[in-house]
């Protein structure tokens, strides 16, 4: 059973092709030459005649290739399995006869091997088939005993001569003799005809004449090309049918993704068996474990999967098949009844299904499509398929979707269907469409489900309530979608209520192996070395390497490992994520030999090219180099930065030839960014796996930079014209901003109430408000801190802190940069809020002309800026101003205070245009919010241990002290107040 | 207001930094033959300022009287319309726009709006001025395209049109269009002139100067004039009375810029390169220009450096400034400016210290 291993010579240039690649082919290498020194070994065995127990050859391979050798018997089993493929095997015919008639010459198992691999599944049927039976035949038909009196027994002692062991698929070992052939053809003729008579229903000698006369046409066709040239071109393909097609699995064990997903695709839907048949799950439960159980155990021996693959197709050999699942049941068993018990813990529950919808994602060409049919199929579904070709309309496919997934169909064999909505991520408008449908039923039949289901659940345990939801409008038959990306966003919601299965790649000794089968079918010679480069070259994708075949054959041309390259039609255009080009471009990959040092420059050259085909298919080449640049600055070794800077100027050179690009839109230009990614590889590609980030910074500063400038823009709009007209955003954070600060906040300024000052500060108070208003600069209660460098007396209490508006103290707040600004007080600050708003009121009023030309959008602006400002407008100002404006006033706040009421927003409609209204609404406004009113006490508090705030504090605690008001204040989590008030107070 | 504004010159007469220039602009606004203008020089040097007085010299005090208009216009062009947000600013007698604003979409600005601006004849053409004026600022950002479609509107539209273009290099200013253009370059004002503007402020503002004090402010200036009356007006307020050894604030850009040059010279590896990149971020996320950081950080750098490697550093900052405009991502250049630097210094180091 374990003939069909592979006995094939590599060409030399595939050997080195192989090594170059490192490929998993090592046992084939293995099989080449080990046969060698084993028949060696052999011959000197046979020279010598001696007791054999011992030189059991440890390789299997070695029976078959020594069946050249050996006696005809073993030929005429080859011949056999040869004539039983007729069809196909015809070309070969040529080979055999050939191979027969240098028997003697050479012990060469070339061409040997390559018959072997050319036929190696009818030689394993015929000779498991055959070793059963033929004992008693040739014990009666040998009539010489002295010459061969056994050719087949169970024990080698008696068998005389060289004999081989063959082992039968049920572990019994036997031994065969070995006999000579000898040159004569006539006489191996004549044995054939002696010993293999009673084999087969067609004598073998007719049999034989025919395989004889073809191989001769053969001949007699091909003559004109070298003898030595074992390809031969052959008849054109009868079929014009598509590999793809023709060799798609039919059943479930044919599949050929991963036997974990296979399976449980296969769950999933028998789960919904007890809702869609109605039945018990147990009467399905054998079916699907025998299936699955047979499909587990094809995976165990993998290396003759393809010969369960023909065993089926051709429907012979079941007993063998049979048999050899019995064999490899017990094996299996303890794997398979774990799930066992799972699925029976579920089907007994019978709960209801949580994941309604089945999503099968991954690479093209794996066969999502093709498992979804046949797991369908194999459970009894008639499968109707939706894919991007349809229409897939909301409407329409809601009416579709019901009508699969509630109808029964009243034809006489009623499958229950079963929906593939195949590329749901292919075209987006319409593909939502039907994401909508099926979440909308998800989501109705869940409702259902919580609703009824408990109740039923209550009432009678069981599958009853499961049952219940066939009746509803909710989704009653299973639903597979398939999505070649499963983050495309219009799947996102799908995501969360779907099952959602990753097809991972099958490996490549699995497609490999079905590659070669279909070869073999095909009559295409393909050596697996071959195949497996080409599996690889295609990342498995099964589809596109069947294409591919197809293709080379109808060309009549051969795979060639060394031109798959060009060979090989299309290459799937993969589009990997920026991460993998990155990395990419700062791993570098490592080599597979290190002894394969002496041809650096081809893998240099072959890095060029990987690297090169990555990068262009990502294509967007300003974020690759986006993120080169990001990354580009980590762990290499550069002492003399002389690496930095080649890199740096690549990337200037890319970023160059981008800008001009764009500027002349010659896109074909673009060809050439990949190579800048490259000589950055070549520079600084270390071996050591790099973390990547996502370009963060340079977007950053894009956003940010953008909305810098929005609000120099804006506020230079809001400046008066004749003074902004004079400024460009530029010079203004270039020349103006650092001494604009310096000037907006004076040190000399004495943060005490404005008369308590002298002549001359007030002076400088007013030339200050007065560029403040002409610079329309204010402050605004701001939730952050202002300044790092304002001293943080203020930041532990979390209030609001009074900051610039517009935010001009931000640009010159770098990272890691203590400017030397001071800014004032927050007292002083709230003196100067109001005092601006009293001089742009003032403003107003008076420059009334100036304002009619001003047009509406200014005056609008500056109203709005005005609302903002009173209802900025704390009651510390109001209690100095107070002071001013007399005891009526003070009275009036007072009882303000006191009802403290926050339908303050009220007065912000008010009418700005005459300043008399505007103060009355000032006052009214002051208590805008109780916290601002607490505020000030909080931080004049705050302020007292501050030296530098001496001058502050003591005339307003006076000025507190003065007042009736007695409050208390708890800090903590909530600002809860507790104070007495009485209505005399109020009355005051 | 500040003192920049409070003691702008409104008038030709009383303008104290370029008065030849403005004598001779006021001659030829007289004979009233003014031909299309194109002012260049440096920022701070005052080209606005003469812009300003000379309107006033045409038209009068009511030039002064400007409104601000944000006005979006509809453009056809070819297959799709365009919507373009201009701010202008406007006289009954001038229009002042920043055509570059509109970025890569300038030329529309410049076929459709000026034109139309220009095309319009003023309705009161009984006053003696038979045209308007358009103010262009920043010509020099203009995209080449739009330069060329200027060009023909200055020809066609101007009997009843001036144009006065403002920048601050003619060499990004077509050929064309200079040739069309009296040309007039507003240098930097040299330190004593200066001194002589922050003396006559400080006598208006009545303070008392020791000597030397505006001297210094004057060398601190950067040869700009508002740079130089903005620090005035800061040590006035920072301290009065003034001491003749008073500490000069200074811009705070700057100041950051020279810490990252010593950055710079502490270390050389791409650890600190990337640590520098976050600064220069730090620095154009604030709009501060990439080319005045390169010339900024060029000029930090040289103060330290010894002297045979300024010449060779100076030809790379060349390179990469020259690089930097052609290139999109100013980031990409500056960097590879520090790593030159880097590079070249590390290896002096390593051949003079071993």
């Amino acid at each position: 059973m374990d003939m069909d291993m592979d006995m094939e010579i590599p060409l030399p240039e595939e050997l080195e092709w192989l090594e170059s690649n490192a490929l998993i082919q090592e046992e084939e290498e293995e099989d080449y030459y080990y046969p060698e020194e084993e028949e060696e070994v052999q011959e000197q065995q046979q020279q010598q005649q001696k007791q054999r127990q011992s030189l059991e050859p440890p390789h299997t391979t070695q029976p078959s290739s020594s069946t050249s050798n050996s006696y005809i018997k073993s030929t005429s089993v080859a011949d056999l399995s040869l004539a039983a493929e007729n069809h196909i095997n015809g070309k070969k015919r040529p080979r055999v006869d050939k191979c027969r008639s240098d028997v003697s010459s050479s012990g060469n198992e070339t061409s040997d091997g390559k018959r072997s691999r050319v036929d190696p599944l009818p030689d394993i049927e015929h000779d498991d088939d055959w070793l059963p039976n033929l004992p008693p035949q040739e014990d009666t038909d040998s009539a010489p005993p002295v010459v061969e009196e056994k050719f087949i027994s169970r024990f080698a002692s008696e068998i005389e001569g060289a004999y081989m062991p063959i082992t039968g698929p049920s572990g019994d070992r036997v031994y065969a003799k070995m006999s000579w052939a000898e040159v004569n053809d006539a006489s191996k003729k004549l044995r054939v005809q002696g010993y293999a008579n009673g084999l087969v229903l067609e004598p073998i000698n007719v049999l034989m004449e025919k395989v004889e006369q073809e191989a001769l046409s053969k001949a007699l066709q091909t003559s004109s090309e070298s003898p030595n040239d074992l390809i031969l071109p052959e008849a054109p393909v009868v079929t014009e049918q598509l590999w793809v097609d023709k060799y798609a699995p039919n059943s479930f064990t044919e599949l050929l993704s991963v036997e974990q997903t296979n399976r449980e695709v296969l769950l999933w839907l028998k789960q919904w068996d007890s809702r869609v048949f109605g039945s018990e799950i147990r009467d399905t439960t054998d079916d699907v474990l025998s299936a699955l159980r047979r499909h587990s155990a094809r995976a165990q021996n993998k290396q003759s999967s393809d010969i369960s693959y023909f065993g089926k197709k051709k429907g012979f050999s079941s007993s063998y098949q049979t048999s050899r699942h019995s064999s490899n049941l017990f094996k299996e068993n303890d794997k398979l009844k774990s799930l066992q018990e799972l699925w029976n813990k579920k089907s007994r529950t019978s709960s209801p299904l949580e994941q309604k919808v089945l999503l099968l994602c991954g690479p093209p060409g794996l066969g999502k499509t093709t498992l979804a049919h046949v797991a369908a199929r194999h459970c009894g579904y008639r499968v109707v398929e939706i894919n991007a070709s349809d229409d897939r309309s909301s409407s329409t496919i809601e009416a579709k979707i019901l009508d699969v997934v509630q109808m029964n169909s009243i034809m006489a064999d009623s499958k229950p269907k079963c929906l593939v909505i195949d590329e749901i991520d292919g075209a987006l408008g319409d593909g939502k469409g039907a994401v909508e449908v099926i979440l909308k039923m998800v989501a109705a039949g869940k409702k259902y489900e919580a609703g009824k289901g408990n109740v039923a659940q209550e009432e009678k345990p069981g599958k009853i309530s499961s049952k219940k939801g066939l009746k509803t409008a909710s989704l009653s038959r299973p639903v597979i979608c398939i999505c070649n990306d499963l983050f495309a966003p219009a799947l996102r919601p799908l995501r969360q209520v779907a099952k959602v299965h990753m097809f991972v790649q099958p490996t490549v000794s699995r497609v490999v192996n079905r590659l070669k089968y279909i070869c073999n079918k095909e009559g295409f010679r393909a050596s697996s070395i071959a195949l497996t480069a080409l599996a690889e070259y295609t990342d498995c994708d099964i589809r596109s390497c069947l294409n591919t075949l197809q293709f080379l054959n109808k060309k009549k041309e051969t795979l060639n490992v060394l031109e798959l390259d060009s060979q090989v039609v299309g290459r799937k255009d993969m589009s990997r994520s920026v991460f993998d080009v990155w990395r990419g471009v700062f791993q570098k990959r490592k080599l597979k030999h290190e002894r394969k040092s002496m041809n650096g420059c081809s893998s240099t050259a072959s890095d060029f090219d990987s690297l090169h085909s990555l990068i262009s298919n990502c294509g967007d080449y300003e974020l690759t180099m986006g993120g080169i640049h990001e990354n580009i600055l980590q762990r290499y070794h550069d002492p003399r930065m002389q690496k930095t800077v080649k890199c740096l100027d690549v990337l200037g050179v890319s970023d160059f030839m981008h800008q001009y690009i764009m500027r002349t839109q010659q896109m074909p230009l673009y060809v050439y960014q990949p190579t800048f990614a490259i000589a950055i590889h070549n520079l600084i590609a270390q071996i050591e796996k790099p973390n990547i980030e996502w370009p963060k910074s340079f977007h950053r500063y894009r956003t940010m930079f953008m909305e810098k400038k929005d609000i120099l823009r804006s506020w230079n709009n809001k400046i008066s014209p004749s003074i902004s007209r004079h400024l460009s955003p530029e010079c203004f954070v270039e020349d103006v901003l650092s001494p604009l600060l310096h000037i907006l906040s004076p040190p000399t300024l004495r943060p005490v109430a404005l008369h308590l000052l002298s002549e001359r500060e007030k002076d400088n108070i007013a030339q200050l408000v007065d560029t403040m208003v002409s610079y329309s600069i204010t402050y605004k209660n701001m939730k952050t801190e202002p300044l790092p460098s304002t001293p943080r007396y203020e930041g532990a209490l979390d209030t609001l802190a009074l900051s610039f508006e517009p935010p001009i103290s931000d640009f010159i707040n770098f990272e890691g940069y203590r400017s030397g600004h001071s800014g004032l007080s927050s007292a002083m600050k709230q003196i100067l809020v109001h005092e601006v708003e009293k001089q742009k009121i003032l403003r107003e009023s008076i420059g009334g002309p100036r304002h009619s030309y001003g047009g509406n959008k200014e005056n609008r602006a500056l109203l709005g800026e005005n609302d903002e400002a009173f209802s900025v407008k704390t009651y510390g100002v109001a209690s100095f101003e107070s002071m001013e404006n007399g005891k009526d006033k003070s009275k009036h706040m007072l009882s303000k205070a006191s009802t403290s009421t926050n339908s303050s927003t009220s007065g912000l409609n008010r009418n700005a245009t005459t300043s008399t209204k505007g103060t009355a609404s000032a006052s009214k406004i002051r208590h805008t919010s109780s916290s601002n009113f607490f505020d000030r006490f909080r931080k004049f508090k705050s302020n007292d241990p501050q030296g530098s705030e001496n001058a502050l504090p003591k005339p307003v605690t006076l000025e507190r002290d003065q007042r009736p008001l007695l409050f208390k204040f708890n800090e903590g989590f909530t600002n809860a107040i507790k104070r007495p008030v009485r209505i005399r107070e109020l009355l005051l | 207001m500040l003192w920049v504004d409070k003691y702008r010159p409104k008038n030709l007469d009383k303008i104290m930094v370029h008065e030849e220039v403005a004598q001779n602009l006021k001659k030829l606004v007289t004979e009233q033959d003014c031909p299309h203008l194109l002012f260049y020089g440096p920022p701070g040097s005052g080209k606005k300022t003469l812009i300003m007085a000379v309107l006033r010299q045409m038209f009068g005090p009511s030039a002064e009287k400007v409104k601000l208009e944000n006005k979006t216009w509809k453009i056809d062009a070819g297959s799709r319309t365009l919507d373009l947000e201009l701010t202008t600013l406007s006289s009954t007698h001038h229009v002042e726009l920043n055509p570059s604003d509109a970025g890569f979409q300038d030329r529309y600005i410049v076929q459709e709006i000026i034109k139309e601006m220009a095309k319009n004849r003023p309705i009161d053409t009984k006053g003696k001025k038979g045209f308007k004026v358009l103010v262009l600022n920043e010509v020099d950002k203009l995209s080449r395209e739009a330069q060329h479609s200027l060009r023909r509107t200055m020809e066609k539209y101007s009997a009843s049109c001036r144009l006065i273009l403002c920048c601050n290099g003619s060499s990004k200013v077509t050929e064309a269009v200079r040739s069309r253009c009296l040309n007039l370059r507003i240098n930097a004002p040299t330190n004593e002139q200066i001194i002589r503007v922050l003396e006559f402020i400080g006598k208006k503002e009545s303070l008392q100067l020791p000597p030397g004090f505006t001297a210094r402010i004057a060398a601190q200036s950067n040869r700009s004039l508002r740079r130089a009356i903005l620090s005035f007006e800061t040590c006035r307020v920072q301290q009065y009375p003034f001491t003749s050894d008073q500490v000069i604030p200074p811009m705070d850009w700057e100041q950051y810029i020279s810490e990252i040059a010593s950055d710079i010279m502490q270390e050389q590896s791409p650890k600190r390169l990337f640590l520098v990149r976050g600064k220069l971020y730090e620095l154009l996320i604030n709009c501060i220009p990439p080319v005045i950081i390169l010339k900024r950080l060029l000029s930090e750098l040289l103060k330290k450096l010894d002297a045979e490697l300024k010449h060779e550093v100076c030809h790379w900052a060349a390179y990469y400034e020259h690089r930097m405009r052609l290139g999109q991502k100013a980031i990409f250049h500056i960097e590879a400016f520090v790593a030159k630097f880097m590079s070249i210094y590390k290896g002096f180091l390593i051949a003079t210290f071993g």
